[in-house]
């Protein structure tokens, strides 16, 4: 395993160490892929449409596409009402077992977090707090914000899974997590925390279970985010709120929300950001591993966003490449990337991670090639 | 870790030949006056020639893109003077480094190899044909020294104009070598084959003469990993630095000691031809 690099943030991108609430939108967008929907339709929180939750009530309207996870989509507005009101009452299931833990993730539509325990044999339980992308914080705050819960929730899961202890892996630098977590930990005498440093890519299963010295097979890894879903499953919630870090350099101050499921992106900037410069590129869940954004009016907020990047647009001059080998050093999988580059093949190792997007001196738009066109698709 | 651009690593390079200058000027230059073997505008040589080579990458930069571009052949502008023989004809350096610049400008990416010693071995060559060749500077040719190793690891050995220091080529690459980008598996080991190579004769022959060579130095630190003309890769960046090192001894027993890392560089460097050859898809930027 190549060791892993620390990227420096630029310099004038601060994150305000704080979440705020953004739970009470005018409205939602739900994209429609099959099923048809009436104008004026009443919809009830907590219901799905299309495996998409609807994370407030109120009547729906037709809407023009908008972008979901990046690509275009049909979709209905759904005005909220501010009634919250819910078609039926909030059951808890009862989770005893693994077993029961799988019906209850699966009847939440969480595939991914379900997926990831229905495996054979779990011998560890590592629960990551390190986030994918560099201006994202999520991981951090909600550990930061729920810790009480959150480690009531992940003993839960030791006695679920039949484990001896839990692997807390923070990251050193996530003081206010570290003081709190810290603060409770003699009640959960089997929780062992440890501190990792904050390095890009740590939060791959791989490279998390070799600075943890552990076997990658057998071993479950989840994020607080997801012990936070399974912590709402467990109250009979649905996962109708995300952590959202908005960030970039083209903002007057960068900061996290806790959000609706639905929300449009612009809707949160009008009541709490302020945009700076007047020419500006928006990035999907990070800088170096997301995609660009044609629009940020049309930008939804959906269950896998993670963050917006809005960057200062700079007349960056895309120059020869000079031949240094710099993005096959730095690439965590080895790929020939400028083989790859001018020969104009795509890799399937490549991890999307961005790194060679990074390093480039010359600015050349490797990653783009190397893993295919990834940026959203145009409206047309 | 920090990004670094095109335009950064030329300055970079650049600044690290500075001080280079400094001690070219002091040795190929006031010492020389000193003696009153020179005149006093004599002591400027180093300049001259650079700004000639200056002169000419920017007139060229002029005609093709408009602009002067800040890009490796500017570092190449600098390390041309500055590794030459301090008895070099200026029409001759001219000359030469005008059509290797202009060959450069129009066959870099047809063809890959490295125009710093290209350029070296063509006035070299020329030099010889012409005037004959003698690397010895007038301070050299008149006098004889008896200098302590120090002074010898400080630049007093006989060699380019402005290369001989092999402290302030260590310095040099004792910062190069904490940047990302700078290949140094290459003057690794080249100068680790070549000192193994040197040291073993030296134990046959006891003929020492070959293991203190500035040029191998600063060869190996500036010249040889100029990106466009080494392997991408880091196995045939080793596999390069070791070839180097071990031609640059074969041609030190047969040829001058100090031309065989040039010469031994160029060579190789057309092996980028038939290993590493950028080819250009319909995507390139390029």
């Amino acid at each position: 395993m190549k060791p892993l690099i620390k990227l420096e943030n630029e310099p004038d991108v601060f994150i305000v160490n704080n979440v705020n609430e953004f739970l009470n939108p005018l409205c939602i967008y739900i994209p429609l892929n099959a099923t048809k929907v009436k104008e004026g339709q009443y919809f009830y929180k907590d219901t799905y449409l299309d495996n998409n939750l609807i994370s407030i009530s109120g009547y729906a309207t037709l809407s023009n596409p908008k972008l979901f996870n990046g690509k275009w989509q049909k979709s209905i507005k759904i005005d909220n009402d501010f009634k919250e009101n819910l078609s039926e009452k909030k059951i808890k299931p009862k989770v005893k077992t693994k077993e029961d833990l799988i019906v209850a993730l699966e009847a939440s539509h969480l595939e991914k977090i379900k997926d990831k325990i229905n495996i054979t044999q779990i011998d560890n339980l590592v629960i990551s707090c390190f986030d994918e992308e560099i201006y994202e914080m999520n991981e951090f705050m909600c550990l930061a914000e729920n810790y009480k819960e959150l480690l009531k929730v992940i003993d839960d899961l030791k006695k679920i899974l039949s484990l001896d202890k839990v692997t807390l892996a923070i990251k050193n630098t996530n003081v206010k997590g570290i003081k709190k977590v810290k603060s409770i930990k003699g009640v959960y005498p089997d929780l062992q925390i440890m501190l990792l440093p904050d390095r890009y890519l740590m939060s791959y299963p791989n490279n998390l279970c070799s600075y943890l010295n552990i076997p990658n097979a057998h071993t479950l890894i989840l994020t607080t985010n997801e012990v936070y879903q399974i912590m709402e499953i467990l109250k009979g919630k649905k996962i109708s709120e995300i952590y959202l870090t908005i960030s970039g350099n083209a903002l007057k101050k960068s900061l996290i929300f806790k959000t609706k499921v639905g929300v449009s992106l612009i809707e949160i900037i009008k009541n709490y950001l302020k945009i700076t410069s007047s020419s500006y590129e928006v990035y999907l869940n990070g800088y170096l591993k997301g995609v660009k954004m044609p629009s940020i009016d049309d930008v939804i907020i959906t269950e896998d966003t993670k963050s917006i990047v809005i960057k200062k647009e700079l007349e960056e001059e895309v120059s020869e490449c000079i031949n240094c080998g710099a993005c096959m050093k730095i690439c965590p999988v080895n790929i020939n990337v400028k083989k790859c580059f001018f020969e104009g093949y795509q890799s399937k190792k490549c991890l999307g991670c961005g790194l060679c997007n990074y390093i480039c001196p010359a600015n050349l738009k490797l990653k783009e090639m190397v893993r295919g066109d990834n940026s959203a698709q145009d409206e047309n | 870790m920090h990004k670094m651009k095109t335009k950064n690593l030329v300055l970079l390079e650049l600044a690290l030949l500075i001080p280079f200058i400094f001690y070219s000027l002091y040795k190929n230059g006031y010492l020389i006056y000193s003696k009153g073997l020179i005149s006093g505008v004599a002591i400027f040589k180093i300049l001259y020639l650079l700004l000639i080579s200056l002169g000419i990458k920017i007139g060229l930069d002029l005609i093709k893109y408009r602009k002067v571009k800040i890009d490796y052949n500017l570092v190449y502008a600098f390390l041309i003077p500055m590794i030459v023989p301090y008895n070099i004809n200026y029409l001759l350096y001219t000359v030469i480094t005008l059509i290797s610049f202009i060959i450069n400008f129009f066959l870099t990416k047809k063809i890959s190899y490295n125009p710093v010693c290209l350029s070296y071995i063509a006035i070299i060559l020329g030099e010889y044909l012409l005037f004959g060749l003698d690397f010895q500077s007038p301070l050299e040719s008149n006098y004889t020294f008896s200098f302590s190793l120090i002074d010898l690891l400080f630049g007093r050995l006989t060699g380019g104009i402005a290369s001989t220091s092999i402290i302030l080529s260590l310095l040099a690459f004792s910062i190069l070598i904490y940047n990302f980008y700078y290949k140094k598996d290459i003057p690794l080991y080249l100068n680790f084959t070549y000192l193994l190579l040197t040291f073993l004769y030296f134990l046959i022959t006891k003929d020492s003469h070959f293991i203190l060579n500035s040029e191998v130095i600063f060869a190996s630190i500036f010249i040889a990993p100029l990106p466009l003309c080494s392997p991408f890769k880091r196995g045939w960046q080793i596999i390069y630095g070791i070839l180097i090192g071990l031609v640059t001894f074969i041609f030190s027993l047969i040829l001058n000691s100090i031309i065989s890392v040039y010469l031994a560089i160029l060579i190789l460097s057309f092996l980028n031809n038939v290993k590493f050859r950028q080819k250009k898809s319909k995507n390139t930027p390029c």
